[in-house]
């Protein structure tokens, strides 16, 4: 048997394609049509209208976002500032990158364990900042205990520590693929290391700042783990925490199944429109497009 | 000296300042957490927390009111602390056992306890059993051997679906046209936008119904989703590295389009697919959420460490080193894989 070769192409895709049905559609199709359905069966839109109205989605909301938008934008600037600063060979850079890439493999649970210990009142972090001398002897942060606004700027930086080095490494891999040349016409012509870096670097690294950025913004939007394994649940309402909260603690309600399928699909909803809209705002679909003929 | 010497040097110098403060904020809390993993319960709940685990402790035994008063030296205190006064010798060694991880015999104290017939106070050191907080924590978490054996399984079967399937993909991308194309590969970035947790809630019932609930190749199932993504990503940027003309030539030589594929290509795509089996290894090894909805009975390793850590009872060091057993395969991994990862980015652009 000898197959036409413009079917090769089809047959090679096609398992992705099944794959992708079965155990990627087929789970996201039957959560949206949970979060359409009472506890009975029928269909509703009640649960929508629960979670909207009496629940806490709106604090839940406000969270996440303030720590995605902030928490991303941080790290992208640092990350980019890190990674221009850094981008040259030098003595020792392939230990430092090895250093670099240690937070992005540690496991959510290894990386709060590190945490955990850190925080807590007699935790490492106050023992080394007593050894630094920050601290006088017997004084204690309470790091855990503080205000929301104190404890979403922990959660930042907690988050910031284990995603800047992975975000560095993008760039400056996107950086070393560039070539020299363009940036060496730009101070033939008399520009000075801001413009270039500014009119020509970073134009240049776009494709890499726009995978960087969405990448991170996909999963920032996503943030629960690390918060409930500080914080317990309900303690910093997120998004994603709802999910899990209602799927796995509470269980008096006979609905509660039914309201985290809800609250899976708005942040599927409210992830895909920032995913979007970001993408949008930095051109890559014209890009595609282009590519695309 | 050359005034430009004096700046390339000064330049050079804050340079490495830079880099040295980095790499001290990334290690810094490992290095903790590494420590934490290796300090008796005594230490771990001092504060301050000992900056190095002590690898040995110092003891005084004398007569107590009770039976005989056993004092442990304190490098901060810079003199001995009373620790327990009993006449029991068994209860000084379950004391040293769980309390300061030194693994010693009754025998040996009881020789101790002997020269207080001739001398008032007795002094002697004991070596620590450096990793027993390891021991401990495999003996005393449930299921946590098997739950790593079954970690281990699953992350096997995750490469060998996600490698099968993203390979085949990944070929088609390199080397054919074919409608549909960018809007698959746009599609594949995206299977991400939807919370693995709403993925693994209704995989509860398609798992069951297929007999594959609660068992470890359920879980690979769900975990390949997102490596075969980017198990795609990463091969088509591999094959389009390798040259058509070494293919073209195996072809006049009379090879059929398989047997090219398995002598030519496959072997020079080889390191790159190894790339992208321990980013699929990582992926498994690592998740939590999905394996703490689809596990019931059987749980992973990850959940295993989790329970750990939310828990209320565990001690913080025996945590530390859960934490560390499920960390430091992936820093191993990491090192393997360090050449990929500039390759890959090179390749994964939007």
């Amino acid at each position: 048997m000898k197959l036409k070769k413009k079917w090769i192409p089809y047959i090679l895709i096609a398992p992705t394609i099944l794959y992708y049905f079965f155990f990627w559609l087929s789970p996201v199709i039957s959560a949206i049509y949970n979060s359409f359905r009472n506890p009975k069966g029928g269909f509703t839109f009640n649960n929508y209208i629960e979670v909207f109205t009496h629940t806490s989605f709106g604090l839940a909301f406000r969270n996440t976002a303030f720590i995605a938008l902030v928490s991303v934008f941080i790290e992208f600037i640092i990350a980019l500032a890190l990674a221009l600063l850094i981008n040259k060979k030098f003595k020792g850079s392939g230990i430092f990158l090895f250093l670099a890439m240690i937070p992005m493999a540690l496991p959510a649970v290894g990386a709060a364990a590190i945490w955990k210990t850190g925080l807590t009142t007699n935790g490492w972090m106050n023992s080394l900042l007593y050894y630094l001398g920050f601290l006088e002897k017997g004084a204690r942060i309470h790091f855990l205990n503080g205000s929301t606004f104190s404890v979403m700027w922990l959660i930042i930086f907690v988050d910031a520590w284990q995603v800047i080095p992975s975000m560095m490494i993008i760039l400056l891999a996107g950086l070393q693929n560039l070539s020299k040349e363009a940036q060496e016409a730009g101070y033939v012509f008399g520009a000075n290391r801001f413009r270039t870096l500014m009119d020509i670097t970073i134009p240049m690294l776009k494709p890499t700042i726009v995978t960087a950025v969405i990448l991170r913004l996909i999963s920032a939007i996503q943030i629960w783990l690390i918060v409930v394994l500080l914080f317990g649940f309900d303690r910093i309402p997120l998004l994603l925490e709802r999910v899990v909260y209602y799927k796995e603690e509470v269980s008096r309600l006979e609905n509660s199944y039914q309201i985290a399928s809800t609250y899976a699909v708005i942040v599927a909803v409210i992830v895909t429109t920032a995913a979007v809209l970001y993408l949008k705002l930095s051109g890559a679909f014209e890009k595609y497009e282009e590519v695309g003929e | 000296m050359d005034k430009r010497f004096v700046t390339k040097l000064i330049r050079k110098t804050i340079f490495y300042i830079l880099i040295t403060g980095i790499a001290l904020t990334i290690i810094t809390p490992i290095y903790f957490l590494v420590s934490l993993s290796l300090l008796s319960s005594r230490e771990a709940y001092q504060y301050p927390l000992p900056l190095v685990p002590a690898l040995s402790s110092k003891f005084k035994i004398e007569k107590g009111r009770k039976g005989y008063l056993l004092s442990i030296y304190d490098p901060r205190l810079g003199g001995y602390d009373t620790v327990i006064d009993t006449k029991h010798i068994d209860k000084i060694v379950r004391y040293m056992r769980t309390e300061l991880n030194i693994i010693t015999t009754e025998k040996k104290i009881k020789s101790y306890i002997d020269n207080l017939k001739t001398r008032k106070e007795v002094y002697f050191k004991l070596r620590k059993s450096i990793f027993n907080n390891y021991i401990t924590f495999f003996q005393v978490t449930r299921d946590a051997v098997p739950a790593l054996i079954r970690s281990l399984e699953i992350a096997g079967l995750t490469i060998l679906i996600s490698l099968t399937i993203g390979g085949m993909g990944g070929y088609a991308f390199a080397r054919y046209m074919f409608r549909g194309k960018n809007l698959l590969k746009i599609s594949v970035l995206f299977v991400r936008v939807f919370p693995a947790v709403a993925i693994a809630m209704p995989m509860v019932v398609i798992l069951a119904r297929i007999g594959f609930y609660d068992r470890p190749i359920g879980l690979s199932l769900v975990y390949s989703v997102g490596s075969i993504a980017l198990t795609i990503w990463i091969t088509a940027s591999i094959f389009m590295g390798i040259s058509t003309e070494l293919e073209e030539a195996a072809y006049v030589f009379g090879a059929t389009r398989l047997r090219t594929f398995l002598n030519i290509t496959l072997p020079l795509a080889l390191p790159g697919l190894a790339a992208c089996a321990m980013y699929a290894f990582i992926g498994a090894w690592n998740e939590t959420v999905s394996a703490l909805i689809l596990t019931q009975f059987n749980p992973t390793f990850s959940v295993v460490v989790y329970q750990s850590l939310i828990g209320a009872s565990g001690q913080v060091n025996l945590t530390a080193a859960g934490g560390i057993s499920m960390a430091i395969p992936m820093v191993i991994f990491t090192l393997f894989i360090r050449r990929y990862i500039n390759q890959m980015w090179g390749g994964v652009q939007v």
